[in-house]
């Protein structure tokens, strides 16, 4: 699915990924665990194709090279970013927004866009599945949302877009209980064989509820270390100084 | 040649003339040809003596320059300041009776002229050119005491009511092209809405320029009495010439106690084609007179269109209590030029005002703002808010705020802010993250810009204003 | 007074000045004289029209400068400085004992021909008629020790009188200055100032500047200043010019060298029939420049403040910050304000903001401090007092900052 080859990126001059090298393969959950600052929202950054990267090495997602596909490109071929912090755009229906979204996917897939009917119809689902309050999808987009509710908007978007590859940075921080028990539903009712997942957090409390096919620690720009689940605890007990 | 012109009119979807024989007066502008409108259209003699007082005081004063958009000269003695269709002589009863030739013509614009009945209930007083060809509608708001006609037919049916009305806005003194609108007007709408009416529609005017050196000069005139409401939709178009055209109209609204009066408008004008070359010179006044204790008045607009905009929907706030609201989306791609805005002229007490301005350039266009808030002495506790949002997008174009802020009472508030950005590249990443191209999150984000305006308007409206807004803006971005 | 005629003999009547010169001085009488005193005809002269005030105000003009003899200079002792005494706009004495005398070069009126073209006649009648005022230059490297004060002195005899001086600042590369300008007002007739000011900051050059006034005055001043910024300087105006009964401001700032910063911040508060107008025009003619400007004025009796303020942001000039705030607060129903705060933006990556808000002073706050036992009155001045303050708060000597508070309390309430 994605093949990651020593990536070096920088950007202002600074180099942040400094020869990175990871493969994700179809229905794999990869988490990314590492330091502030280590370069982690770079990497879904880069890999989501925005702009203004110095970039190096190779990145091919379902065996071809991204090099020069934009970032909306990338998206219609199905790579979905949940952000870090997920932006406010006023003015902008949440619904409009999510439904010329979706609709702009399934064109360049070729299929049938969805009419407002079927794609309201989808929305109630998802949502519902979720346990997501449908009112703050006739809201402008994420303005005055709380810090958790726009988290949820993301995993919502996620499941109405239905990607191959979602990368999760730092869904879960800033979440109560009960709304990280419903991203972890929200990732796990879209798994199977196909689709693959990169999640990058600092908490191991959402591992237990997504289980990792494997965890990597990201550090100063590489990766140091992967591991499978146990490594995630370890972190938790003894913290990124003794992986160096 | 034929390339080139199927390829405008690919950039200009209402690009069409229609071939119909129409009636002309003689070129030029002299007494005569005011005779000869004022005759054509049997009007009283008052009416007449109206016009030529217009007419006069036009040859004493001069074009203004004040306004940013320059433009060539005009010359008036080369323009037509009547063309009617030769079939309208003999006018139309009922829709079927309309040259069919016509109805082709408001389908192609859009306007589902019979539809309209069952579909979104509008009723629609289309002018073609300088004539209303068909009213719609009329047995129902007949029946409410409503009227609305064109304004020829007013003089001659209602003269009392267009003669305490008409002018009494904009006087025939105001400036050089409002004087020049009351002496030549062809036709226009007229609306009266009477005592504690709440119209059960929109009204909606399609206006459309066709003959060529045709200047347009319509004449609106809508009276709320008291305790009344209306809602009045202008769209406009106009076919795609080389040369400039002249669209100079007055619209003048009058609300008296407790009425209140919403006018839309979605200006789709002939643009002129990427180099600048034709288009429509709108240079139209608009004034509301909130005469009545506690009325209203209340402008919306999208102005998309035109090579030149040049206008200032305005309200005189005089009665107590009344209130004054300007929306304003203005989008300048390519050469066009807008110079749009708004005057609150608060005298009465308690009066309150605001405004909402949203400028949009691309291209090498100009779009400036230009308002004037203007509180007198008398008016005790008046407020007005102004807001005035701009976008460039790229750096051959201009954006300018040119407020005028008169405060002469000191219990009144005023507040205004602006602010000039480019879009926000962050919320463009975000989209294109979520798969949307560039030119479509351009639009979505112009739109969210948008927002407080176009939420103004009527819903039939604001769909067709939404589409106008990102195809205004297309190839604007790279 | 109806018509203003000056006969060009006046011209003659100026000493040693070459032909070229005199060229120059004829020709813009004749545009004087052509244009007469601006009226509220012209945009820039839209709220205060200087035409219809002089003609109010005054049975009749003379234009010939005034010079005098004073016996003591009446210094400020609140601080040491350096000085500039102008009496009557002629280069009186001045005094640099605190600095390196070697770095500084001062000389009578600015005599330069080059000037940018106007359609401004009282720059005209300037360019026709001054013949004094101040020039200063500050040497390369120099950074002054002590604020140089500039006593701008009007004499008891003065009357019927239209003043002309033109002056001149430069600041060459990494130099610093603070100035504060300092009017007093001897006569209790009325007269006219008209001066004309070039200022040049070169690279890394630092420029502060107060407008203050020791006492009220019947003289209409008007007083146009053209600021050159170039890459890296940085230039402070504080305008504090209450008490004046007619005074407008006319700035001008390019900013032609990267990095500059312009900022220009103002406090007044006007009474009686006092008419102020301050009028900006930025200039963004380079990237990355940055201007901010931040005007209040109260307004009590008849007063009428004035603030017309533009920024201008050319296609080149990415990454401009500009930004401009005018507020004011009316005291009274007699009382005006004015406002036209105005965008010409050609660059598309730029942040550009203003604002413009007036209104009484807020019920709320008023019942906040009565409830906590302070009568209406004295709410109200505490109310005035800190909304001009925050203008004030911003000079950063204590000594200078408590200087100008004295100053400015007793032009509010003339103690
Ligand atoms: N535009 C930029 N210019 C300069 N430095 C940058 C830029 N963007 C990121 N950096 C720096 O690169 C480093 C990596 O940033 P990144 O956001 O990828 O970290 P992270 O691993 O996601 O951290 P966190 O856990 O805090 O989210 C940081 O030191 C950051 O300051
Ligand atoms: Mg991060």
């Amino acid at each position: 699915m994605l093949e990651i080859k020593n990536l070096k990126a920088s950007i202002n001059e600074r180099s942040i990924l400094k020869g990175l090298n990871l493969h994700i393969k179809p229905g794999e959950l990869h988490a990314i665990m590492g330091p502030n600052g280590s370069g982690k929202s770079t990497l879904a950054n880069v890999l989501s194709g925005k702009k203004g990267y110095e970039i190096t090495g190779e990145i091919n997602f379902e065996g071809e090279s991204l090099k020069a596909v934009s970032v909306e490109e990338r998206a219609q071929k199905g790579i979905f970013l949940a952000f870090q912090y997920p932006l406010e755009i006023p003015g902008v229906n949440t619904n409009n927004f999510l439904k010329t979204s979706l609709n702009s996917i399934l064109k360049a897939k070729g299929k049938k866009e969805l009419d407002t009917l079927s794609f309201l119809k989808l929305v109630k689902e998802k949502s519902s599945e979720l346990g997501i309050d449908e009112k703050i999808l006739s809201r402008q987009l994420n303005v005055g949302f709380s810090g958790g509710e726009k988290k949820k908007n993301e995993i919502l978007q996620m499941k109405i877009l239905d990607p191959n590859l979602s990368i999760l940075d730092e869904t879960d921080s800033g979440l109560d209980i009960d709304a990280l028990k419903i991203i972890a539903k929200g990732v796990n009712s879209s798994r199977d064989d196909k689709k693959s997942f990169l999640v990058i957090t600092h908490y191991q409390r959402l591992l237990e509820y997504i289980k990792p096919d494997f965890v990597h620690v990201l550090s100063d720009g590489k990766i140091v270390r992967t591991g499978c689940g146990e490594l995630a605890e370890e972190l938790e007990k003894t913290g990124y100084k003794k992986i160096n | 040649m034929r390339q080139q012109e199927l390829e405008k009119a690919k950039d200009y979807k209402y690009g069409f003339t229609t071939d119909i024989e129409s009636i002309r007066a003689p070129k030029g502008l002299n007494e005569e040809v005011i005779k000869f409108i004022s005759n054509i259209k049997k009007e009283p003699k008052w009416m007449l003596e109206w016009r030529l007082k217009a007419f006069n005081r036009l040859k004493s004063i001069k074009e203004p320059n004040w306004q940013k958009p320059k433009y060539p000269k005009i010359d008036y003695q080369n323009l037509y300041y009547y063309s009617a269709p030769k079939s309208a002589k003999d006018k139309p009863k009922s829709l079927d009776e309309v040259d069919p030739k016509l109805i082709e013509t408001y389908k192609k614009l859009g306007i589902p002229l019979k539809e309209q009945e069952k579909l979104a209930g509008v009723a629609v007083d289309a002018v073609f050119d300088s004539v209303s060809v068909a009213t719609t509608f009329k047995d129902k708001l007949t029946e409410k005491g409503i009227i609305f006609c064109p304004i020829s037919e007013a003089i001659q049916k209602h003269p009392d009511l267009v003669k305490k009305y008409l002018g009494s806005v904009i006087p025939i003194t105001d400036h050089y092209f409002a004087t020049l609108n009351s002496a030549v007007f062809t036709d226009g709408s007229f609306v009266y809405i009477p005592e504690g009416v709440r119209c059960p529609m929109e009204l909606s005017t399609y206006f459309r320029i066709n003959a060529s050196e045709t200047g347009q000069f319509e004449r609106t005139l809508i009276i709320a009495d008291k305790g009344s409401y209306v809602s009045y939709l202008e769209g406009c178009t106009a076919p795609m010439r080389d040369e400039n055209q002249l669209h100079a109209a007055n619209v003048e609204l009058v609300a008296l106690d407790d009425a209140e009066i919403k006018y839309s408008t979605v200006q789709n004008w002939y643009p002129g084609d990427k180099d600048g070359k034709g288009g429509i010179y709108n240079f139209v006044t608009k004034r509301g007179l909130c005469k009545g204790k506690n009325s209203k008045i209340s402008w919306t607009q999208v102005e998309t269109g035109s090579a030149i905009t040049w206008k200032y929907p305005s309200c005189i706030l005089k009665g107590d209590n009344s209130v004054g609201e300007f929306y304003s989306i203005a989008i300048t791609n390519n050469y066009q030029k807008a110079d749009t805005g708004t005057k609150m002229i608060h005298l009465g007490k308690n009066t309150k005002s605001k405004i909402i301005s949203k400028g949009i350039s691309a291209g090498h266009a100009d779009n400036t703002y230009r308002g004037l808030v203007d509180i007198n002495k008398n008016a005790l506790n008046a407020r007005n808010y102004t807001q005035c949002d701009s976008l460039l997008m790229g750096n051959k174009c201009g954006a300018h705020t040119v407020p005028y802020i008169k405060n002469k009472n000191s219990s009144s508030t005023i507040e205004h802010e602006a602010t000039t950005s480019k879009i926000n590249e962050d919320q463009l990443y975000y989209c294109n993250q979520r798969g949307l191209n560039q030119e479509e999150s351009v639009g979505l984000i112009v739109n969210g810009f948008c927002k407080e305006v176009l939420q103004q308007l009527p819903m039939e409206f604001a769909v067709e204003a939404q589409k106008l807004v990102g195809i205004s803006l297309e190839g604007s971005v790279g | 007074m109806e018509n203003f005629e000056i006969n060009s003999d006046q011209i003659d009547k100026i000493e040693k000045i070459t032909t070229k010169e005199k060229d120059f001085r004829v020709k813009n009488l004749k545009l004087f004289q052509a244009a007469g005193f601006p009226n509220k005809n012209l945009e820039d002269w839209k709220f205060s029209d200087f035409k219809n005030i002089i003609n109010n105000n005054f049975e009749e003009l003379k234009c010939k400068s005034h010079s005098e003899t004073i016996n003591k200079l009446d210094l400020i002792k609140d601080f040491e400085h350096n000085y500039i005494f102008l009496v009557n706009g002629n280069l009186y004495s001045n005094n640099f004992n605190y600095e390196d005398i070697n770095k500084i070069k001062i000389n009578s009126y600015d005599k330069s021909l080059e000037h940018q073209k106007t359609d401004n006649s009282l720059i005209h009648l300037n360019h026709a008629l001054a013949d004094n005022g101040f020039s200063l230059e500050v040497e390369k490297n120099y950074k002054f020790k002590k604020v140089l004060v500039i006593y701008n002195y009007f004499s008891k005899n003065i009357k019927n009188k239209i003043l002309n001086n033109k002056s001149k600042i430069k600041l060459n590369e990494n130099t610093e200055l603070h100035i504060i300008e300092y009017t007093i007002n001897e006569t209790h007739n009325k007269f006219i100032n008209n001066s004309y000011e070039n200022i040049y900051l070169c690279k890394n050059s630092k420029l502060r500047n107060i407008y203050l006034q020791k006492n009220k005055s019947e003289g209409f001043f008007y007083k146009f200043v053209k600021n050159q910024l170039s890459s890296n300087s940085n230039y402070l105006n504080f305008i504090f010019s209450s008490g004046l009964k007619f005074n407008k401001l006319d700035i001008e700032c390019d900013l032609i060298g990267e990095n500059a910063n312009c900022n220009i911040m103002s406090a007044l508060h006007l009474g009686k029939d006092e008419h102020q107008e301050i009028k900006t025009f930025i200039n963004h003619l380079q990237p990355n420049c940055k201007s901010y400007q931040k005007v209040k004025n109260v307004l009590s009796s008849e007063s009428r403040g004035v603030f017309q303020g533009k920024i201008f942001v050319k296609d080149i000039a990415q990454k401009t910050d500009a930004y401009q705030l005018s507020k004011a607060l009316l005291l009274n129903d007699n009382a005006e304000f004015n406002s036209k705060p105005e965008l010409e933006i050609y660059a598309d990556d730029v942040k550009c903001s203003h604002g413009s808000a007036s209104g009484s002073i807020d019920e709320d706050s008023l019942h906040y401090l009565m409830t906590r036992g302070l009568t209406r009155e004295n709410s109200s001045k505490l109310l005035v007092k800190g909304f001009l303050n925050e203008i004030i708060e911003i000079i950063k000597s204590p000594t200078i900052k408590k200087f100008v508070e004295t100053k400015f309390e007793e032009q509010i309430y003339g103690h």
